[in-house]
């Protein structure tokens, strides 16, 4: 399969799970459902025809008005790339593990619960990776952070 | 006969030698000044300038300065690049470690007020003087190694004005 045939197979074979975003990239970028992220990821990994084997990249996203998760993930064998996003309930922010999927997350959703504050789900090990150990002061990369000592940079 | 002439001394000519009064603060305080073992302590991109400036090209071992990998053995530390404020506390663990007498040169624009970092910045210590108490401070961002150098020949000079009173009092 190359890179050109991969969104159609997606759109075909994954029951509608995966939607398509428009972002002008030449790599694809789909929305997954919260519920439906762990059965679409082990999918990809273990579909015979895409093997994504490899998590590149799990990031957050705040953008003031919504939250997300962003995913990029490689098949090393098939030379594929394909990002996919999951839109979290901006009250209540919380997202399945994929770490039984690729074990790579396992330090990355870590640093997403620390710095975004995104409740992941069933995590192996919730232990703070980043933060000073005494940091009591919230999740600093939401938009609406704040602390005592947090200088925004002037408006120029 | 530089060094005689830097110590306030009276010399004597006695059979076999000479005879030498001194001050014994003076003595001690260049003693000190000539023997500043720096602890190795590089957290950012200063570090590359603090290694150039130990290697050959600058020549750190010129000074009397020499690296030690212990705090135990140090008599200065070099806070050289960012520290942040997971770092913060093991800088002053590090600094307890040493013995007295000790100093601190805080080298680079972030160890004097947080740098680059001091807006937008949730993870940056702004400024590390409210950790340990600095002696120097060496702005720049990194500095080079000529002001690093600089810095070090202004704390020999801060070491030899001091009084042996200083320490008791501390």
């Amino acid at each position: 399969m190359t890179q050109q045939e991969l969104t159609p197979y997606l759109q075909a074979n994954f029951d509608g799970k995966l939607t398509l975003l428009d972002t002008g990239r030449a790599e694809p970028m789909f929305e997954v459902k919260p519920d439906d992220l762990l059965s679409v990821t082990r999918r990809l990994r273990d579909d015979l025809q895409l093997k994504f084997d490899f998590l590149c990249n799990l990031g957050g996203v705040d953008t003031g008005q919504r939250l997300e998760v962003v995913y990029s993930i490689a098949s090393t064998t098939k030379h594929l790339r394909m990002d996919f996003k999951v839109v979290l309930d901006s009250a209540n922010p919380s997202i399945n593990t994929i770490t039984p999927v690729w074990p790579a997350a396992n330090w990355y959703e870590r640093e997403l619960y620390e710095l975004y504050g995104f409740e992941v789900k069933n995590h192996p090990d919730m232990r703070p990776l980043l933060l000073p150990e005494d940091w009591n002061q919230g999740h600093p990369m939401r938009k609406n952070w704040d602390a005592p000592d947090f200088i925004r940079m002037p408006e120029l | 006969m530089g060094v005689i002439k830097k110590l306030p001394v009276y010399t004597e000519s006695i059979p076999g030698g000479a005879l030498v009064v001194t001050n014994l603060e003076a003595v001690l305080n260049f003693g000190r000044s000539k023997s500043l073992w720096y602890l190795l302590f590089g957290t950012a991109c200063c570090a590359i300038e603090l290694m150039c400036t130990g290697a050959s090209r600058y020549d750190f071992d010129r000074l009397g300065m020499i690296f030690r990998a212990s705090p135990r053995q140090a008599d200065l530390i070099i806070a050289a690049g960012t520290i942040t404020k997971k770092m913060a506390p093991r800088l002053r663990k590090l600094y307890d470690q040493m013995s007295e007498p000790r100093y601190v040169i805080a080298m680079g624009g972030c160890t004097i007020k947080g740098g680059p970092f001091y807006y937008d910045s949730y993870s940056v210590e702004k400024g590390i003087d409210h950790i340990v108490p600095v002696d120097i401070y060496i702005p720049g961002c990194p500095p080079r190694p000529e002001s690093l150098m600089e810095g070090c020949i202004h704390l020999q000079e801060v070491i030899r004005k001091q009084k042996l009173s200083q320490w008791q009092e501390k």
